[in-house]
C-alpha cells in the first residue's frame, strides 16, 4: 500500500502542475469591441472559433486537471455568451480562470468582481450607489460565495452599494469613484466600515459557510454528487489553513482514501464535455471532426460560455432526459458511421481495424472484448452484456475463427463499438 | 427523484419488455394481476392543463400594468408604460401594448388574470423560488418533489412498476422539470420534436440486465428508465404527431413552436393530462424596454395563436393554459433602466372555459414589503388548485393532499362546481407519521355504509397486508399498523370502496 500511495501523491503532483497559459485562438481577443462586429456576425463566428480551441485544449490535455478545473470554474462563476455578447469578454475570463485554475481562489473571487464579462452579465456595469442594481451582489452570495441561506437581503442591499461604481470601457474595467455610494460606511454581516470590492470579499471570506461551500461543490464534481459533510468539514479546513489555495485542497482531495473509496466508483453521469471529448479520445480519433462537436454540445445541452443560467449546470441526472439520452446514442454512433443523427457528414471518423489492432489481444476475440470492457466502462458489465457483445463482435463467426483480417472485421468491430457506447453504462464515469 | 431498487427496476423493465425471461425466484409475477390497482384515470373528460413557465421572473407590474396608478409612474421614472399606449382591460389595469392577442382573447372572455400571486415569506433567489413554485411547498420548507409529480401518483399509481399506454406528462425541451419529479421517478418524457425523437431513439434496444447494487447502480438504474421510458413512448408520440395537425399557422419562434407541437398531439389523440413549454429571458435587470416587449409580444401571440388552433380543431373546451414565473420584479425600477428581483404577480389562464376578467385587487403601490416588494394577495396554490379541481377533476381531499392543506378556489373558470363531490363515497388522509419506522395511522372516512377494502402494497404490486376488509358503517375510522421490520422503501396505500371510489396514499418506511 505505501507504495501504490507513493505513485499516487508523485501521479496527483503531476496532475497538478503548473503549465504555461496558452496562445490566443485569434487576433480578435484583443481587438476593442465594437458595434459591427455584432452586425456583420463576427461575434458569433469568433464565439465557436474560440469554444473550439478550448474543446482541442480539452482533447490534449495529457496528464493535468488544468481544463477540468477551468471548466469547473466557468461552471462555478457561470457566463451565458447571449448577454456577454462581445467573445472578447469572456476569452479575459476564460483565461482568468485559466490563471487560477490551481490558484488562490479568494484572489479569483476579487478579480471576478472586476471582471468585464462578469459586469456585462450580471449587471454590474454601470451600477451606482444611490441606486445599485442587486443582480451582482446576490449571485456573488448565493452561487459563488456563501451559499444561500448565509446571507440576509439587508446584507444584499448594502454589497450591492460596495461593489457598485464600475463600467466596462473598452476592453477593461474602471472605477469611477462619483459612481459609488455616498453613505461614509455601510454595515455587512454586522461589520461596519467602508467596504470596497476588496474588503468586502476579505470579509465574505471570514464566513465560516465560504470554505464548505466551495469544497461541497468540489467534492460533488469530484468524488459524488451527494457530499458527505464530514468529508467537506475536513477539506473546508484544509482550504482555510491554506489560505483558500485550491492546489493544497486538490491534493489532499485527490490523495485521500475517501476520494479512492471503490463505493463511488462509476456513480458519476458524464457531462456532454466529457461525453464528447472522452469518447473522442477512447477511440483514439486523430482528427475528429470539430464542427460536430460544436452542434452536439449545443444539443446535448452543454454548449460552452451558454450555462442555462447563473446556476450553470446542475449536471449528473439533469443531464438526462429522454431527448438527451437519445441523442448521446446518436453522437457516438457518428465517430464510427462518420454520419450524424441527420445524415450529415462526420469528418475524421475511427479508421476501425488500425484501431483495434494498437489491443494486445486484438486476435484473440474474447480477452479483447474483456480488455475493451475494462477500458471503457467504469464499472464491471454483466454477464449476459458481456455475451451479448462478444456475440455481436462474433456476428455469426465463432470465436476461434476470430482474425481482425476475416470478411467484414470492420464491420464486426463497428457494431460491437456501437452497441457498446449506446449502453447506459458507457454514460457513467 | 427516487431509487429504484433491483427489484422494483427488474419488473419495470420486464414488463416493458413482455415480462418474459425473468426467471427471478422470489418475485412472483402473477402477483399483481390480483391487485385492485388497475388505472383509473379520473380525469374530468380527458382535459389537458398547458402549462407555460415564463423563467428568470417576469415583471408582473410592466405586463398587467396599473397604467392609472401615479405611484407606478413615480416608482418607474422611465421604463414604466403609459396609459396611452397600453390596452386597456378593466378597473384601471392595462395589458402591456405587445400584447394585443391576448387582449382580443380577453374581450372574448377567455382570459382570466389572477393578480398579485405570491407567498408568505418570498425568496428572491431564481432557483430556489422556481423549486418552490414547482415543488409547491412553503417558502422554508424543501420539497424534492413536483406537485404535478404528486398529482400523476396519484391518477398512475401503477407507475413506474407499469407505463401506461400514452404519456403521462410531456415536456418540450430537453432537461425534466422538479415539476414532474415524484418519489416514484420523473413523470415525463421530454422532447423538442416528436418525430426527430423516434428516430434517435431506434438504435437503442430495451434490457433486463440488473444494475448492480452500488451507488453506480443507481444511476444506472436512472438511465435505464429513461431508456425505457423513450422507447416506450417515441412510437406513440411520433404516430399521434403525424395523425394530428394545425391549422393555424404560428409564429417562428420556439414558444410558437412548442405550443404547435402540444397542439398537434392532443388532436391526434394523445391521452397526456399535462404539457410543460418554457420561455426565457425574463431577468430584466437592465435596458428592460424593448428585451420585455419583445418577450411578451412572444408569448402572447403564441397564446393566441395556439388558442385559435385548437378552436377550429375543434379541441377548445378542453384545454387551458397557465402561466406562471418565479416570481414579479421590485416596484421601483432600478439605476440601470431595469428592475430587480421582487415577490408576487399575475398569473394568466386563457380557455374556453375561462372566465375573462381580473381576479384581485389592483396592486397596492403603497404598502410594500421592506425591500420594497409588492405584498401578496393569493398563495399560488390557490391557483393549482382551481386548476386541479375545476379543470382536471380532482377532488378536494386529492388536491389538498398535495399540498399542506386546503387552498381556497379562486372563480378563474366559467364552472367552479363542487364538482366531483366527496359525499356518498370514502376518503383518507394521508398516513401519519410518514415516513415511519415503527408504526404509522390511517385515517379513512365513510360517508355511506358499504364494503370496505383497505392494503398496503409494495411499489412491485406485491400485496404487503390487508387492513379492512368489510362492510363498515358511516363513519370515521382509525386504522393503526406496525411497520417494525418492514423492508424500508416506498409503499402504496390502497383504499377501495364499493361505491367504487379508490384512492391510494404513498407510505415511506426508514
Amino acid at each position: 500500500m505505501a507504495s501504490a500511495e507513493g505513485s499516487i501523491s508523485s501521479l496527483v503532483k503531476k496532475l497538478l502542475q503548473d503549465k504555461s497559459i496558452p496562445e490566443a485562438p485569434n487576433s480578435w481577443v484583443s481587438t476593442t469591441p465594437a458595434q459591427i462586429q455584432q452586425d456583420n456576425g463576427s461575434a458569433s463566428t469568433w464565439y465557436k472559433e474560440f469554444t473550439i480551441w478550448w474543446n482541442q485544449l480539452m482533447f490534449k490535455e495529457s496528464l493535468s486537471i488544468r481544463e477540468k478545473m477551468v471548466l469547473f470554474l466557468h461552471n462555478h462563476f457561470s457566463n451565458e455568451r447571449d448577454k456577454v455578447n462581445y467573445p472578447q469578454y469572456m476569452y479575459q475570463q476564460n483565461q482568468l480562470l485559466r490563471k487560477f485554475a490551481l490558484g488562490n481562489f479568494k484572489q479569483l473571487v476579487k478579480e471576478i468582481c472586476t471582471d468585464p464579462s462578469m459586469l456585462i452579465y450580471l449587471d454590474g456595469n454601470n451600477s451606482r450607489g444611490p441606486q445599485p442594481n442587486e443582480n451582482f451582489a446576490r449571485e456573488l452570495f448565493e452561487l459563488f460565495t456563501l451559499g444561500i441561506g448565509n446571507y440576509s437581503e439587508t446584507d444584499i442591499k448594502q454589497a450591492a452599494k460596495a461593489v457598485s461604481g464600475w463600467q466596462v470601457k473598452g476592453l477593461e474595467s474602471v472605477f469611477d469613484s462619483t459612481r459609488w455610494y455616498k453613505e461614509t460606511t455601510l454595515s455587512i454581516f454586522g461589520k461596519t466600515a467602508q467596504f470596497t470590492v476588496n474588503s468586502l470579499i476579505d470579509l465574505v471570506f471570514e464566513q465560516k459557510a465560504t470554505a464548505e461551500f466551495i469544497c461541497r461543490k468540489l467534492y460533488k464534481e469530484f468524488v459524488y454528487y451527494k457530499p458527505n459533510e464530514a468529508f467537506v468539514q475536513e477539506m473546508a479546513t484544509v482550504f482555510k489553513v491554506n489560505n483558500f489555495e485550491l492546489k493544497p485542497l486538490l491534493e489532499f482531495l485527490l490523495t485521500s482514501e475517501e476520494f479512492y473509496k471503490a463505493s463511488y466508483q462509476g456513480s458519476k453521469i458524464k457531462n456532454p464535455q466529457e461525453l464528447i471529448i472522452g469518447t473522442c479520445k477512447l477511440l483514439e480519433l486523430p482528427k475528429p471532426d470539430t464542427n460536430n462537436w460544436y452542434d452536439m454540445a449545443i444539443i446535448l445541452q452543454m454548449q460552452l460560455f451558454n450555462p442555462p443560467n447563473v446556476a450553470g449546470w446542475p449536471g449528473q441526472r439533469n443531464w438526462i432526459s429522454s431527448t438527451t439520452y437519445s441523442f448521446r446514442g446518436g453522437f457516438t454512433d457518428s465517430l464510427i458511421n462518420g454520419k450524424r443523427y441527420n445524415g450529415a457528414a462526420v469528418t475524421g471518423k475511427l479508421d476501425t481495424l488500425p484501431y483495434i489492432r494498437t489491443f494486445l489481444n486484438a486476435e484473440k476475440v474474447d480477452l479483447l472484448v474483456e480488455d475493451y470492457f475494462f477500458y471503457a466502462f467504469p464499472i464491471p458489465l454483466s454477464k449476459t452484456r458481456k455475451d451479448q457483445l462478444l456475440q455481436t463482435i462474433l456476428s455469426g463467426t465463432i470465436v476461434s475463427n476470430w482474425t481482425t483480417y476475416i470478411a467484414m472485421a470492420d464491420t464486426r468491430v463497428n457494431s460491437f463499438l456501437k452497441a457498446l457506447m449506446r449502453l447506459p453504462e458507457f454514460q457513467l464515469c | 427523484m427516487k431509487k429504484i431498487n433491483r427489484k422494483e427496476f427488474l419488473h419495470q423493465i420486464s414488463l416493458l419488455t413482455g415480462g418474459m425471461g425473468m426467471g427471478l425466484s422470489n418475485f412472483d409475477a402473477k402477483a399483481y394481476t390480483s391487485t385492485p390497482l388497475a388505472f383509473t384515470q379520473n380525469l374530468a373528460a380527458g382535459n389537458v392543463l398547458v402549462i407555460i413557465q415564463m423563467s428568470g421572473g417576469n415583471d408582473g407590474l410592466n405586463t398587467v400594468i396599473p397604467a392609472e396608478d401615479d405611484l407606478y409612474f413615480s416608482a418607474r421614472p422611465t421604463i414604466s408604460i403609459k396609459k396611452e399606449v397600453a390596452l386597456p382591460v378593466e378597473n384601471g389595469m392595462y395589458l402591456h401594448p405587445s400584447m394585443t392577442g391576448l387582449k382580443k382573447l380577453f374581450d372574448d372572455d377567455k382570459v382570466s388574470i389572477v393578480q398579485n400571486v405570491g407567498y408568505a415569506n418570498p425568496n428572491r433567489s431564481h432557483f430556489r423560488a422556481t423549486d418552490i413554485w414547482n415543488s409547491a411547498s412553503d417558502s422554508g420548507t424543501i420539497w424534492d418533489d413536483g406537485w404535478a409529480g404528486r398529482y400523476l401518483s396519484q391518477i398512475y399509481p401503477e407507475f413506474p412498476i407499469k407505463l401506461p399506454k400514452h404519456p403521462m406528462a410531456i415536456q418540450l425541451g430537453s432537461v425534466e422539470s422538479l415539476l414532474f419529479q415524484s418519489h416514484r421517478g420523473g413523470f415525463a418524457t421530454v422532447f423538442d420534436d416528436p418525430n426527430l425523437f423516434y428516430q434517435l431513439v431506434n438504435g437503442s434496444v430495451a434490457d433486463n440486465d440488473l444494475p448492480p447494487a452500488t451507488l453506480a447502480g443507481e444511476e444506472l438504474a436512472f438511465l435505464k428508465q429513461i431508456a425505457s421510458a423513450s422507447l416506450q413512448y417515441s412510437t406513440i408520440i411520433k404516430d399521434t404527431a403525424n395523425k394530428g395537425k394545425n391549422i393555424q399557422s404560428y409564429p417562428n419562434t420556439s414558444l410558437s413552436k412548442q405550443l404547435s407541437i402540444v397542439a398537434k398531439l392532443i388532436s391526434g389523440g394523445l391521452e397526456t393530462p399535462i404539457y410543460l413549454a418554457n420561455i426565457g429571458g425574463f431577468d430584466t435587470h437592465a435596458n428592460q424596454i424593448n428585451s420585455h416587449a419583445n418577450l411578451l409580444k412572444t408569448l402572447s401571440d403564441a397564446i393566441t395563436n395556439f388558442q385559435i388552433d385548437i378552436q377550429n380543431l375543434g379541441l377548445a373546451d378542453r384545454v387551458c393554459v397557465m402561466t406562471y414565473s418565479e416570481f414579479g420584479r421590485r416596484v421601483n425600477q432600478n439605476g440601470t433602466a431595469g428592475t430587480d428581483h421582487g415577490t408576487a404577480a399575475p398569473m394568466i389562464f386563457v380557455g374556453n372555459t375561462v372566465k375573462s376578467g381580473l381576479i384581485g385587487s389592483n396592486p397596492n403601490l403603497k404598502v410594500l414589503d421592506s425591500s420594497g416588494d409588492l405584498k401578496y394577495q393569493f398563495d399560488f396554490r390557490q391557483t393549482y388548485t382551481t386548476v386541479l379541481r375545476d379543470h382536471l377533476g380532482a377532488t378536494n381531499s386529492s388536491a389538498a393532499s398535495l399540498f399542506t392543506g386546503n387552498f381556497e378556489r379562486l372563480p378563474i373558470f366559467k364552472s367552479s362546481p363542487d364538482s366531483i363531490s366527496d359525499a356518498g363515497s370514502i376518503d383518507m388522509a394521508n398516513p401519519w407519521p410518514n415516513p415511519a419506522s415503527i408504526s404509522t395511522f390511517i385515517q379513512y372516512t365513510v360517508h355511506q355504509s358499504q364494503e370496505v377494502f383497505l392494503a398496503i402494497y409494495d411499489l412491485s404490486g406485491k400485496l404487503i397486508n390487508v387492513l379492512v376488509h368489510e362492510i363498515k358503517e358511516k363513519g370515521e375510522y382509525n386504522v393503526s399498523i406496525d411497520v417494525s421490520g418492514w423492508n424500508k422503501g416506498h409503499y402504496i396505500v390502497t383504499l377501495l370502496g364499493s361505491s367504487g371510489k379508490r384512492m391510494t396514499k404513498n407510505l415511506m418506511i426508514n
